[in-house]
């Protein structure tokens, strides 16, 4: 855009000095033939019978004697009277009046009655006549501008066209050249979107020179952040840990110690909460751009099941797990794996003999696309339960785990994801826990059909 | 009933063992992996509780190199890592349940009762095999709803031989199972003890719910209840 302004504006200084050359060359050309006519004019200039002048100019410039040719001449006294005429006036009313002393010059330009537009040149000259006091008189000659006109007009339609047509050039190189020259930032821009959509994990190489140092300097950087979530991770997760062997041993001692160690009981208990709740949400990713990827439910669910199946075996349970092999939850798979594990062991807890996993993409708006569905057909939840089971209205870390469901750790990841989590009763009779987080189907992108499996 | 600890922690390796030995359990130890994967290997262990995160040998592979050579008894993994990634790779590598540190004693206790139970083929805490039922969280039997008073090593046998009433079991095993290691042992002891069950169970002999199999052990006759 500001190409195209500069290069209109360069245009139009360049057909401007163009054209006012052009004009000066044009009016400097027409002014030497006319002094060339009034040259001829003055030569040709002789005394007749009857004491005026004439002039045989006309014989030797046709144009002189072709009535209405736009080309003309005149000798005049200085008075007025017209001496001489040429015959290309007749039927003009051309008047050529000027009262020029001898050895003044005039060049003006007249438009006649008709339109016509003149160039006119007149020249005083003093005509010295045997024994008789000198002539005072003006020689006039004048030029039709028409074929001016015209030369000037087809210059300027020339130079226009001219330079529309290098301006047209310069704009489509210039735009090709720009694309030429931005498709690899281009490319940068989608590549980075892909790494934040979770698509893909680094940028791809193949970049021009100027670009590969900034590609390999963002892949440095994402690699180097990755690494650092890693660590920050793993480092609260071996806290947590150490922790919890040290407070294994403090409850185990305790028991049966009496009214006494119930308070040592109580603070050991609201340790493990603490660390259940803060270094679990500090080492649950939550979904940071950086280290989200494209997670398969189905696999994540699949496994879940004949872990989970192996625990509750004495239950003989049916564990039905409803979703397509293309749905993909964007986000890291350990949470992904933490958000069905809690979800689907309580639901084998509570279940009577089924269990339902499904999942479905929606059409709610980004983070919430992904609808993931656990049922039971166990007791369910009480409407007025359903809150403080969600532990809402309550300082997280406070709650005791094995008190509530263990859902407030779901609570706490969901939310990280910007994502819902709903109860409800099951169609199976039971309690039926909906999230919705963010998520995309393979199947639709690539365009496959792939139906839900069944097992 | 005989159980493997294999735990690195010394404070509660030793509580653990404590409290299992008196809700009367033959117990035996490890403190590492290595330590664990002979006891398995070498013992006729009926139940293990293995954490994760052992030295010499972490717990995952030691589960793995038990159920490499045949071992089928139950195991259950204490773990610190509450992650559902380390359960999923625990229940993989062969284990059958898991319980997070930190933990009631009574969870963990009731969940190596189940495994014991389950491993035996029984579905529910109370075990019922026609008028004998004997309920494992409580430690007491009744016969026809009469309760019978057992001394514990009596209530460890008849368990022991109900949950896996039908087989036959050896006097070795028993011996075995039932005895602290550094036991005395003497397999006469294990004959008085079935005599005393014999006839604390079935004082008027019509009953007849242990059978002797004359040099290969005893069997537990009577049928599971259905469930």
């Amino acid at each position: 855009m500001s190409v195209a302004v500069a290069l209109v504006a360069f245009f139009g200084v360049s057909i401007f000095t163009l054209d006012s050359l052009f004009r000066s060359l044009a009016d400097r050309s027409l002014a030497e033939l006319l002094d060339a006519q009034m040259l001829a004019l003055i030569a040709a200039a002789e005394p007749d019978q009857e004491g005026g002048i004439g002039s045989g100019a006309a014989n030797f410039e046709v144009r002189l004697q072709t009535p209405g040719s736009g080309l003309y001449a005149e000798i005049r006294q200085r008075d007025g009277i017209s001496l001489w005429r040429s015959p290309s006036m007749a039927g003009t009313f051309l008047e050529f009046r000027s009262s020029l002393r001898p050895g003044e010059r005039h060049l003006d330009f007249v438009t006649t009655g008709r339109g016509e537009r003149l160039a006119v040149a007149r020249r005083g000259i003093s005509w010295d006549r045997a024994g008789h006091i000198p002539h005072q008189l003006v020689f006039t000659v004048a030029s039709s501008m028409a074929a001016y006109d015209q030369q000037l007009q087809r210059f300027r339609r020339q130079l226009i066209g001219g330079f529309l047509a290098i301006g047209f050039l310069l704009v489509a190189t210039l735009a090709l050249l720009l694309r030429w020259v931005m498709s690899p930032l281009g490319r940068l821009e989608r590549e980075i979107g892909a790494v934040e959509a979770g698509q893909s994990a680094a940028l791809s190489g193949g970049y021009p020179r100027e670009l590969d140092g900034v590609a390999n300097n963002l892949n440095t950087l994402l690699e180097s952040e990755r690494r650092r979530i890693a660590r920050y991770r793993d480092t609260l997760g071996n806290l947590a840990h150490s922790l919890k062997t040290p407070l294994a041993v403090i409850r185990t001692s305790l028991q049966g110690l009496g009214d006494r160690a119930a308070v040592i009981q109580t603070e050991a208990q609201r340790m493990t909460g603490i660390i259940e709740h803060h270094l679990r949400r500090a080492a649950t990713s939550g979904g940071q751009a950086i280290v989200r990827t494209l997670v398969t439910v189905l696999p994540v669910c699949l496994e879940l099941k004949s872990a989970l199946r192996k625990v509750h075996r004495a239950k003989d349970l049916l564990i039905e797990i409803e979703v397509s092999p293309a749905l993909q939850f964007l986000g890291d798979r350990d949470d992904l794996l933490e958000l069905v594990g809690n979800l689907l062991d309580n639901a084998c807890k509570w279940s009577r003999s089924r269990v339902r996993v499904s999942a479905n993409l929606r059409s709610d708006p980004a983070p919430r696309n992904l609808q993931l569905l656990v049922e039971d057909d166990g007791a369910g939840i009480a409407a007025e339960q359903q809150e403080r089971v969600l532990g809402r209205g309550q300082r997280a870390d406070e709650t005791v785990p094995g008190h509530g469901l263990g859902l407030a750790m779901v609570c706490d990841t969901v939310a990280l994801y910007g994502g819902t989590i709903e109860i409800s009763r099951s169609v199976l009779g039971g309690a039926r826990v909906e999230l919705h987080l963010p998520g995309r189907d393979a199947g639709a992108v690539s365009g496959a059909i792939i139906r839900p499996d069944r097992t | 009933m005989r159980l493997l600890i294999v735990e690195d922690e010394p404070v509660l390796r030793t509580q653990l063992q404590q409290r299992f030995a008196d809700a009367g359990f033959n117990v035996d130890v490890a403190v590492d992996g290595a330590e664990g994967l002979y006891s398995g290997s070498e013992f006729p262990i009926d139940v293990a509780v293995i954490d994760l995160g052992l030295p010499k040998l972490n717990g995952l592979e030691l589960i793995r190199k038990l159920r490499a050579t045949r071992k089928s008894f139950p195991i259950l993994i204490l773990t610190a890592r509450s992650r559902w990634q380390d359960k999923v790779e625990g229940l993989q590598a062969g284990a059958d349940d898991y319980v997070a540190k930190p933990f009631e004693f009574e969870e963990l206790l009731a969940r190596v009762q189940a495994l014991l139970r389950r491993s035996g083929g029984w579905a529910s805490a109370t075990l019922k095999c026609g008028p004998v039922q004997l309920d494992t969280r409580q430690q007491s039997v009744t016969i026809n709803d009469t309760a019978i008073e057992l001394t514990t090593f009596e209530y460890r046998l008849l368990e022991h031989m109900m949950l896996r009433a039908g087989d036959v079991i050896s006097k070795t095993e028993l011996t075995d199972r039932l005895y602290e290691q550094d036991f005395e042992r003497d397999s006469n002891t294990i004959e008085v003890f079935i005599a005393r069950l014999r006839r604390k169970l079935d004082p008027d002999d019509t009953l007849k719910p242990i059978e002797t199999l004359r040099g290969r052990g005893y069997r537990f006759c009577l049928p599971r209840d259905p469930v």
